[in-house]
């Protein structure tokens, strides 16, 4: 059980929360202009790293706020918590 | 003529505990984001709603509860009319507020039960069920939370030190209440 | 009658109070402050049960929370008795009653005992080995050898008692009320910390608290009566909590901790009655302080089991703290000092000590010469190499070692004793630190594995961080203090501490006998019973990982994980394949640290607070009326009101008819219901639904279907547009808070641009649907001032009204295919409304119905419910719902799938109706669907989503999900079910009113 630093709220239980899988992948402006392919990347492919994973986080029983995390999957370390539409601080 | 059915129907007793719920108490769901929003708001109830994280304000008539960066709820400090739930607050902001597209008035009365603890031993009922830490909050007037009771989304507003008002949804109330009922009776 | 076995110095057992109690059916007594280990040693018992695997007569070993051996059943209530309890944990109270486990008939006779006669035959992996083939009888041999080998009897009754949860937020935890845990704690408090510590035992004080030597002083007091004052002092401190019989279960990552309080164990029935038995505290911690102590290891030689051999630490405890005598002939086996100050104890107070046989060549210290002094003899350089004696120990034999150790030399000499202390050193007890994560580093000169690396706001100290010696425990506790609570100073800085010293150190994990190691039993897991050579076996067959050995040979499985003989496998792997300990690691230690009962880890979640329930305004109508209830989601939902005795067909049945043929009334109260708000809301509709919004007339109300992005239906309901840029959204029940949580995804993440609003009234709104030929007439008594006309009031039309003061809403949508109205108003008028429109409805015989009519309505006309007609494979055009999609649309959620080479597929599943030949036949929903019924193998075509019997139609309708469905029509398939197979012909999945005229009836 993770404690984790609502950028809203502050410092709650994990159990307030929801993972929502990984960040950064926006939503294609223009669905139908993708092919086959270039749609099932969006739709299907994620990475599932074993170390530093950028990730979307909401506070599901708390503010209802999304926000990005960065987070060590090896060790469950935090390293960083930011907003949503804040630019991800490492690429 | 509809009549009105509370859904917690008892107060109740317990050693440094009681339990009650408040009815009927108005309670609007206000969303807004732009500062405009919140001096129409400010102008028609005469009261700043509070932009600080978990912390409400309140003023004769009314109090008003921080829930999101655009979102509180705002409640009547009195007891309202049982045969008539046409609020002229409710009308007022929502011409005020929805009608100029400032943001979102939505009238959330019997969306909640308004649960009122009174005692000493609320921090000790509460911490049987919920992960929250109340070390802080307790003794903080006006403090508030939204977290799990009994994994059941609630809202809890510290009135004053030992006396708190408990917001659950409508239709977990009659489960909380009775975990609740059960909880106390080991205090 | 036994001889008194009590020395009267104890200041922690009340000799005025006696206790009685039972074990194995006969009664003994002990005194209060006694565990049922002390109790039974004071009346001459070491024998208490059989080992695992040979059945070997087994005694208590320790006194503490480590025991492999002594765990009994305590209590023979089948709702409450509990096995596999450690009688060294548990403190007699009158009436207690225990028995020994893993013994048929009796401990003192065990038929089982073969096993030890057969062990030759028994090696490790013998069952493994043996019961693999043939592999379709290992059930068979599974049960005889389950039989043979339970550990302890479950309850087969529910438990009564109580058991509770609690969180816990401290700023600092310290586990441990050993004398580090105690300078912890007070120093934490001191500085303004909300400190909480936990001890396992009944009191706190460590070893320190009964530690009477003047060999150990702390300010030219005597340790025991230096920590004494301490402790009177820490107890004054008004935010510190001191919680005993609380042992730590977990520690997780983020200084997350479970822990168990034992509030009642030691109680008497009738003291225990209606308190809470036991509580999980789960605890949340800004800093975590590990003071858990060290276990004392055993020694590992021939024979090291019998009843009689004893952690030498034990021994001290049990005459020390109990007032205890474990034997009246006692030999110390040792390869450090500490024994030594078991055998001072003993000899001070007394009781003979035969022999210390130490295997070392020489050491000096303050002790070993108090030990001389008493002329207590020593024999150096000298090993254990058998011990005598079945069911209890009678007898040693000793030899002297080699000058390489390997092997002994000389004759046996053989010592007369009836209880062997055993010295092998200490192991930090690093189980917590490591299950947080924490990283070991091995330290050779004493063989241990010590806190390295802390992954949380944590620190280790006392003997678990490697401080063996008091001096070095004060002074080191203290520092490590002073940076970890990031403070000036403590109390304990210039401490003067007299302890002996030891100067030398010695191990051997295995030590070696007369006898080839085949005809040895050095155990090294007592309540597994695996042996040294056990281990050797495995590493000679190849296994090399210490987590394979370990589960091969079952080493360090059993209940105690194998506490105190873990270290001595891994010594054993390391010697015997030339790999440092170092690099061999330790197995994982997995919590709890001490067996959780059941109980405590469910806590108060049983019965009606298994699961969460939601419940409707109408609810109590409902159970008035004698309705039965279904589950849907987490709510209780009327599913169908039986009248005199008729069965729930029967109901169904009647419901259904008089909702078409007069009027109906069901309970919506549950369907998720969603203000939206905001400029943007046509605009963000457009998104979110497969059909167009922008042109929703205010006032008028539309049916949508909600995709995910894969193209699949993720919810269905109806939207309202109340005025220009108020919009009330309907979902499914079950799907209300997913629903929510996604178009709030979408607002946050992907649109932030639009101007929407999203609030949760689902709970607000009580909905009454009152339908069929005669709902108008009802509508118009209970609001005479709506214009009910089909021209004011349209189907899919919405209106405002107010009955009395009381607003309301009012929504002219069917999900029946009859004529039918939603009131929605407030969830405390809900009831009322109810009532009322039962009362205006009486003339026309309104009739209430439940979920179940419901499904079969809107079967009737072919309506899908999502979740049960799909599954989340389901496209629209797959439901044949291809009017819902737009085609005009640029882009809404899940569109651009729909147009994928997968999902436009022509051989996919589709809805379809389904016809029994024989129209009474009603199918099984889920039933399986084939086209050939010999082919091998069968090839499934799909299945039946939704099944019954309609009394409209007098026949029995099925919707079903079918392989290329679409162009079936007419076609005869097959369901097979286990006895026949029944005939259906696809059909249209609207069965009732294709014209939809009742809606206008």
């Amino acid at each position: 059980m993770f404690i984790i630093n609502c950028p809203f709220c502050g410092e709650r239980d994990q159990s307030e929360f929801k993972a929502g899988g990984e960040a950064h992948i926006e939503r294609p402006k223009q669905p139908t202009e993708l092919n086959d392919e270039e749609w099932a990347e969006y739709l299907f492919m994620r990475k599932n790293i074993k170390g530093i994973q950028f990730e979307r986080w909401n506070h599901a029983h708390g503010c209802r706020k999304w926000f990005n995390m960065l987070r060590d999957t090896s060790n469950d370390e935090i390293k960083l918590i930011y907003k949503m539409g804040e630019k991800s601080p490492i690429e | 003529m509809l009549n009105y059915q509370s859904s917690i129907k008892e107060e109740k007793t317990y050693s440094g505990l009681i339990v009650k719920e408040v009815v009927p108490v108005m309670k609007l769901n206000l969303r807004g984001k732009n500062r405009e929003f919140l001096s129409t708001i400010g102008k028609n109830i005469n009261m700043t709603l509070p932009l600080e994280a978990n912390t409400s304000s309140s003023s004769d008539n009314y109090t008003s509860m921080w829930l999101s960066p655009d979102e509180w709820m705002i409640i009547s400090n009195y007891t309202a009319d049982k045969e008539n739930n046409n609020y002229q607050i409710e009308k007022l902001l929502f011409s005020k507020i929805s009608k100029t597209n400032l943001g979102a008035v939505t009238d959330v009365s019997d969306q909640f039960v308004m649960i009122n603890l009174k005692g000493e031993k609320i921090f000790d009922l509460l911490s049987t069920g919920c992960p929250f830490n109340f070390n802080e909050f307790k003794k903080k007037n006006g403090a508030v939370t939204q977290t799990l009771l009994l994994q059941i989304d609630v809202i809890i507003h510290l009135k004053e030190i030992n006396t708190v008002n408990l917001f659950v949804r409508r239709s977990f109330s009659e489960h909380l209440m009775s975990w609740i009922d059960d909880a106390a009776s080991r205090l | 009658m036994p001889k008194n076995l009590r020395v009267k110095s104890s200041n922690f057992i009340d000799e005025t109070t006696r206790v009685s109690f039972k074990f194995n059916g006969k009664n003994y007594h002990g005194f209060k402050g006694d565990t049922l280990a002390s109790a039974l040693l004071a009346n001459g018992i070491h024998l208490v049960g059989r080992s695992f695997k040979y059945h070997r007569p087994r005694g208590i070993m320790t006194a503490g929370s480590e025991e492999p051996n002594a765990i009994v059943q305590v209590g023979n209530d089948k709702a409450i008795t509990e096995p596999n309890v450690r009688a060294t944990e548990v403190e007699i109270y009158n009436g207690l009653e225990a028995t020994s486990q893993n013994c048929w008939p009796s401990v003192n006779f065990d038929i089982g005992g073969i096993n030890n006669l057969l062990s030759p035959f028994l090696p490790a992996g013998f069952y493994y080995k043996t019961f693999m083939w043939p592999a379709s009888f290992w059930e068979k041999y599974e049960y005889l050898i389950r039989h043979s080998a339970g550990l302890g009897k479950s309850p087969t009754k529910p438990d009564t008692d109580i058991y509770d949860h609690k969180y816990v937020h401290c700023d600092v935890l310290v586990i441990g009320g050993g004398i580090s845990g105690i300078m912890a704690a007070k120093t934490a408090a001191q500085n303004n910390l909300k400190t909480l510590l936990l001890d396992e035992k009944t009191e706190i004080g460590g070893t320190t608290i009964y530690q009477n030597s003047d060999n150990f002083k702390i300010e030219n007091k005597v340790s025991s009566e230096w920590l004494t004052n301490e402790i009177s002092s820490l107890k004054k401190l008004d935010n510190l909590e001191i919680k005993t019989r609380t042992s730590v279960a977990a520690y997780h990552g983020y200084n997350f901790l479970l822990a168990r309080e034992n509030l009642t164990d030691h109680l008497s029935a009738s003291e225990k009655k209606n308190k809470v038995r036991q509580r999980l505290l789960k605890i949340r911690a800004m800093k975590v302080i590990v003071a858990t102590g060290s276990l004392e290891r055993p020694l590992i030689f021939n024979n090291n089991d019998r009843p009689g051999i004893m952690l030498s630490s034990a021994v001290k405890k049990y005459v020390d703290y109990y007032g205890v005598i474990c034997g009246e002939k006692n030999v110390f086996f040792t390869n450090n000092d500490s024994a030594y100050e078991s055998a001072i104890s003993l000899s001070k107070k007394g009781i003979k000590v035969n022999a210390i046989v130490d295997i070392r060549e020489k050491s000096e210290s303050l002790i070993i010469k108090e030990a001389e002094n008493l002329d207590i003899k020593i024999y150096w350089s000298h090993t254990v190499v058998d011990t005598h004696g079945y069911k209890k120990l009678k007898q040693i034999s000793i030899m002297k070692l080699s000058e390489d150790a390997q092997s002994v030399i000389g004759s046996r000499i053989n010592v007369d004793c009836d209880c062997l202390g055993v010295a092998g050193g200490w192991t930090p007890a690093v189980h917590l630190f490591t299950q947080s994560g924490g990283k070991l580093k091995f330290r050779d000169v004493d063989q241990v594995f010590v806190p390295n690396k802390y992954p949380s706001k944590q620190i280790s100290i006392g003997s678990c961080d490697g401080d063996f010696e008091l001096d070095k425990i004060i002074k080191n506790s203290s520092s490590s203090l002073k940076d970890f609570l990031e403070i000036d100073k403590t109390d304990y800085e210039n401490l003067s501490v007299v302890n002996s010293k030891e100067a030398n150190k010695k191990n051997i994990w295995l030590l070696p006998s007369d006898k080839v190691i085949g005809k040895t039993k050095p155990f090294v897991d007592y309540q597994n019973d695996a042996t040294a050579k056990d281990i050797k076996l495995a590493l000679r067959e190849g296994f090399r990982s210490i987590e394979h050995v370990k589960r091969y040979t079952t080493t360090g499985m059993g209940t105690d994980q194998g506490k105190l003989g873990n270290m001595h496998a891994l010594g054993i792997i390391a010697d015997t394949t030339g790999v440092k300990m170092g690099e061999l690691g330790t197995t994982t230690f997995r919590p709890p640290y001490t067996p959780l009962t059941f109980g405590t880890i469910v806590g108060r979640n049983v019965g009606e607070y298994f699961d969460i329930f939601r419940r409707t305004p109408m609810n109590d109508w409902h159970i008035e009326n004698k309705a039965k209830f279904e589950n849907v989601g987490q709510w209780k939902r009327a599913w169908y009101y039986p009248q005199n005795n008729e069965s729930m067909h029967e109901a169904v049945q009647r419901e259904s008819l008089a909702a078409r043929a007069s009027a109906g009334i069901l309970d919506a109260s549950t369907l998720g219901k969603i203000d939206i708000q905001g400029s943007d809301t046509s605009e963000f509709l457009n998104r979110v639904y497969t059909n167009a919004w922008s042109k929703l007339e205010i006032g008028k109300c539309r049916y949508g279907l909600m995709l995910n992005e894969d193209g699949m239906v993720y919810d269905d309901g109806v939207t309202t547009r109340i005025s220009e840029n108020h919009y009330i959204m309907t979902t499914t029940t079950g799907g209300a808070a997913n629903v929510m949580g996604k178009l709030e995804d979408y607002l946050q993440t992907e649109w932030p641009e639009l101007d929407v609003y999203l609030t949760s009234v689902t709970d607000h709104f009580a909905t009454a649907s009152v339908c069929g030929s005669n709902s108008k007439k009802i509508l118009n008594k209970l609001i005479p001032d709506l214009n009910l006309s089909d021209e004011n009031f349209p189907h899919m039309s919405f209106k405002e009204a107010q009955i009395g003061k009381i607003k309301c809403r009012v929504m002219r949508i069917s999900f029946t295919g009859e004529l039918s109205y939603e009131i929605n108003v407030q969830a405390n008028y809900g009831k009322s409304l109810w009532e009322q429109c039962m009362e205006a409805g009486k003339e026309f015989n309104i009739t209430p119905y439940g979920t179940e009519t419901m499904h079969l309505l809107r079967a009737e006309k072919g309506f899908i419910i999502v979740g049960q007609d799909t599954d989340g494979t389901m496209t629209p055009i797959d439901l044949q719902m291809d009017w819902i999609v737009s085609k005009k649309k640029y882009d809404f959620i899940g569109k651009r799938s729909l147009y994928r080479s997968d999902t436009m597929r022509e051989d996919r599943k589709h809805l379809v109706g389904l016809a029994t030949d024989d129209p009474k036949e009603v199918l099984e929903e889920g039933a399986q669907i084939v086209s050939e019924l010999n082919q091998s193998p069968v090839q499934m075509l799909g299945h039946v989503t939704s099944s019954y019997f309609s009394p409209n139609l007098n026949k029995s309708i099925a919707l079903a999900v079918v392989r290329g469905g679409k162009s079936m029509l007419g076609k005869k398939l097959f369901i097979p079910m286990e006895s026949r197979t029944i005939n259906v012909t696809v059909t249209d999945s609207v069965f009732l009113d294709k014209e939809n005229e009742r809606l206008n009836a």
